[in-house]
């Protein structure tokens, strides 16, 4: 009797062991590296969800003292098939060319996207995400960060008399015009008001004007109109036509908050966590205006400016190596990461009303637009989604290298600031920049 | 009756020789010597085999493959693109140093002599040491942010400052004037590591036997003659320490001028290690140039402290004697 019960309870057992074996079927492990949080979130809320069948591992490391980069570029050095490594990457914009330009990121076509997939998707997030080698699409973003021009409409009307956005951007048409403005600004207020904070906001849009990036066919390519640029800062400087703040330093963040600064060239992300938390009378906890209190919420208007821009954006890119490895279940699943977060518009719809980001997609972005757009009181009430959209298609993501972060920087330390301040005339800060890029970069052909 | 000493004497009793105790001391300095190993000795030599490659990039890193001394080159031929940086840094660096360590082996000197003068009796020494210390422990990012904001422009509290007392009609940019980057980051220096020197001069006045002082006292010297002729000869070896250590950090100067200044303006803050830095962690990672340099630092440090040794090495053989008696 005892046996038999020993028996039964052993079955028992045997028997539930394997019904739960069966239960569960084996996840799918997909690493997956980061440098925020960010995405961490969205994959719990948004992703988990709807693919049970795959387990993510996520790993973050922080991108302050490039050490995401590191880490990546070692674990490609030295175990890209590995565990650890990982299976799809995000990328950010300042060294999204780097690894998109390298055999590391595999192109979407291996994974079975199509052109067309993408054709609803913002040409400049695309265009930044594709080999510039030979023309294939490496990485994919969620996110557009198309930059835009904000000016403050009480001192426009004030000073130059203008009322509405439209009559602004006449103002602020192409460079030229936006130096007339400058200086017509500066008579009006006495050189109380400046048009714009410091050089870099303007070097962040400008860039855009160029023909092509800094290095072409290996070789260092200063585009005829960085000169252009040159003149317009060396006279902004001369003739005293903005603030003298540098990006990030005190006097930046005051012009946001007190009548000295008429415009700010900032992208989608730069309006919600720079320009509003600096306006002085934001509140934070109501997202909404502190009464009573001094600072120029409400006060601000946003225009196209005078060039299409883009500053910042995350992609999301798949480790060639460990891809190549991969059998097509795993395929699949890499696939369907990278078209869920960055093509599949019930998502990018769903996220872009949660979060208030501005995502890559036109048919999204449209579909927000035509509901009713966002009304944004920061902006007196203009939609920031509408004037971010036109913004969007305008900007030329062509124009990317993977030297960009580190050649920006020396355009800026050898030629601009000493060029503009009068220390260095204009022959030894070209040749002093080339010679840097020379020292920099053992891989890029200086002339 | 036994003596107790005899009995416990070590080795007198058979079979108490057999016991090594030995062997505990390599337990104890075994974690130094694995951590030396792993995280010293190994990059040393990886760097010096590193810098005879063509290691440029990450991807080369590992497969690189040796091809003499033509990174060298780079650094002594007038020609090539690193040539006018690197000793632009490297003069720099010298220059940076000079003006911050002089400065504060004379200070830390003058404080640590009224600091242990047995006649001043001053009042809350051990406060005033730690005030002075306090800089050192504050860690440079904080005191790269904090003197940033302090010298900026055009709005900032030096140039409020010196606007209000008059000294200044219109805001001045401290970072864009290479006198004043480089003295900043001179006293920025100066002040953090004065009360460090400080304190080891302190320890080394300490061990100098008091009988000397107290002969001095008989013989009626005053305080000047007590500071030249006893205690500054008999310091000369911590004197060397503090030389030596500091030459070799302040070459390896990096942390303040890269959270200050980032070498600006036009390369004239930029130091040696910055650019070392530079050459082997941004642009196209040039491994090979890095490591190059850092050999030729490495062995301009190694000359120069045995140059140091040499030039301080004692030459009266009465304050040798002496000093070995002191010990």
């Amino acid at each position: 009797m005892r046996k038999l019960a020993a028996l039964i309870l052993a079955l028992a057992l045997m028997l539930s062991a394997a019904s739960l074996a069966v239960a569960e079927t084996p996840k799918t492990k997909l690493v997956v590296w980061s440098f925020t949080d960010e995405l961490r979130g969205m994959i719990e809320e948004y992703y988990v969800p709807a693919h049970p069948e795959v387990e993510v591992v996520y790993t973050l490391y922080p991108t302050d003292g490039s050490e995401y980069r590191n880490k990546l570029d070692t674990v490609i050095a030295t175990d890209p098939t590995g565990d650890e490594a990982p299976d799809i990457f995000a990328l950010e914009a300042a060294f999204v060319k780097y690894y998109v330009n390298s055999d590391t990121t595999a192109p979407l076509s291996d994974l079975g996207f199509v052109d067309e997939d993408f054709a609803n998707s913002i040409p400049a997030m695309v265009q930044i995400g594709t080999d510039s080698r030979n023309g294939q699409q490496k990485a994919s973003a969620w996110q557009s960060t198309p930059g835009a021009m904000f000016y403050r409409a009480s001192l426009a009307e004030e000073y130059l008399g203008v009322t509405s956005p439209e009559e602004f951007q006449e103002k602020v048409a192409d460079w030229d015009t936006f130096m007339e403005t400058a200086e017509e600004l500066n008579e009006a207020s006495e050189g109380k008001v400046k048009m714009f904070n410091s050089i870099g906001d303007i070097w962040n849009a400008y860039q855009y004007n160029r023909e092509a990036g800094w290095v072409v066919d290996g070789k260092l390519n200063i585009d005829p109109v960085l000169y252009d640029y040159l003149d317009l800062t060396r006279q902004a400087e001369e003739d005293g036509l903005y603030n003298l703040g540098t990006a990030w330093n005190e006097t930046w963040f005051l012009g946001m908050k007190s009548d000295t600064t008429m415009t700010y060239l900032l992208p989608t992300w730069g309006l919600h966590y720079v320009l509003k938390p600096n306006s002085g009378n934001y509140d934070a906890e109501t997202d909404g205006m502190v009464e009573g209190a001094e600072g120029t919420y409400g006060d601000w208007r946003m225009v196209d400016g005078p060039v299409g821009y883009s500053w910042g954006g995350t992609w999301l890119g798949a480790n060639a190596y460990k891809l190549a490895e991969a059998d097509d279940a795993k395929k699949a699943v890499v696939k369907e990461f990278i078209r869920f977060f960055t093509l599949d518009e019930d998502f990018l719809y769903t996220y872009a009303k949660d979060s208030g980001d501005f995502v890559s997609n036109n048919n999204v972005v449209n579909r927000i637009i035509a509901e009713g757009g966002t009304p944004n009181p920061f902006l007196g009430g203009q939609d920031h989604y509408a004037a971010f959209a036109t913004a969007a298609n305008l900007a030329d993501g062509t124009i990317m290298t993977e030297y960009d972060d580190a050649i920006n920087t020396l355009w800026s330390d050898n030629v601009t600031t000493p060029y503009i301040k009068g220390e260095k005339d204009l022959d030894t800060a070209i040749a002093d920049f080339k010679a840097a890029v020379a020292a920099a970069f053992a891989n890029i052909v200086v002339e | 009756m036994d003596k107790p000493a005899a009995r416990f004497a070590p080795g007198r009793r058979k079979g108490l020789s057999k016991v090594n105790y030995n062997r505990y001391g390599y337990y104890f300095v075994a974690p130094f010597i694995i951590v030396f190993l792993v995280f010293q000795l190994y990059p040393i030599i990886f760097t010096f085999r590193t810098s005879v490659s063509d290691a440029i990039g990450w991807n080369k890193i590992n497969d690189s493959m040796v091809i003499g001394f033509e990174n060298f080159k780079m650094y002594f031929d007038p020609g090539s693109p690193l040539f006018y940086d690197f000793w632009n840094s490297f003069g720099n660096t010298l220059l940076i140093w000079i003006a911050n360590f002089v400065p504060q082996i004379l200070m830390a000197l003058v404080l640590a002599s009224w600091f242990t003068d047995t006649r001043m009796r001053l009042k809350f020494r051990g406060g005033f040491k730690m005030l002075i210390f306090m800089p050192n422990i504050i860690t440079a990012a904080t005191i790269g942010v904090l003197f940033y904001s302090i010298f900026n422009y055009p709005i900032a509290p030096a140039n409020s400052f010196l606007q209000q007392v008059g000294i200044l009609h219109a805001p001045f940019e401290f970072f864009r004037s290479t006198t004043a980057s480089r003295s900043i980051i001179s006293f920025v220096q100066w002040w953090m590591w004065y009360g460090n020197t400080m304190i080891i001069m302190i320890a080394g006045i300490m061990g100098i036997s008091p009988e000397l002082y107290e002969a001095g006292l008989v013989d009626g010297c005053s305080s000047r003659q007590t500071f030249y002729r006893i205690t500054l000869p008999l310091i000369k070896p911590i004197l060397l320490f503090n030389l030596v250590t500091s030459m070799i950090g302040g070459l390896q100067m990096f942390d303040i001028p890269h959270l200050l200044t980032e070498g600006n303006p036009n390369k004239t803050t930029n130091t040696i290690a910055r650019f070392i830095y530079q050459q082997a962690f941004t642009g196209s990672r040039n491994f090979n140039y890095a490591s190059a340099a850092s050999v030729i630092l490495f062995i301009f440090i190694v000359m120069a402290s045995l140059m140091l040794f040499w030039v301080m090495r004692e030459r009266d053989p009465a304050v040798r004697d002496l000093r070995r008696a002191g010990k």
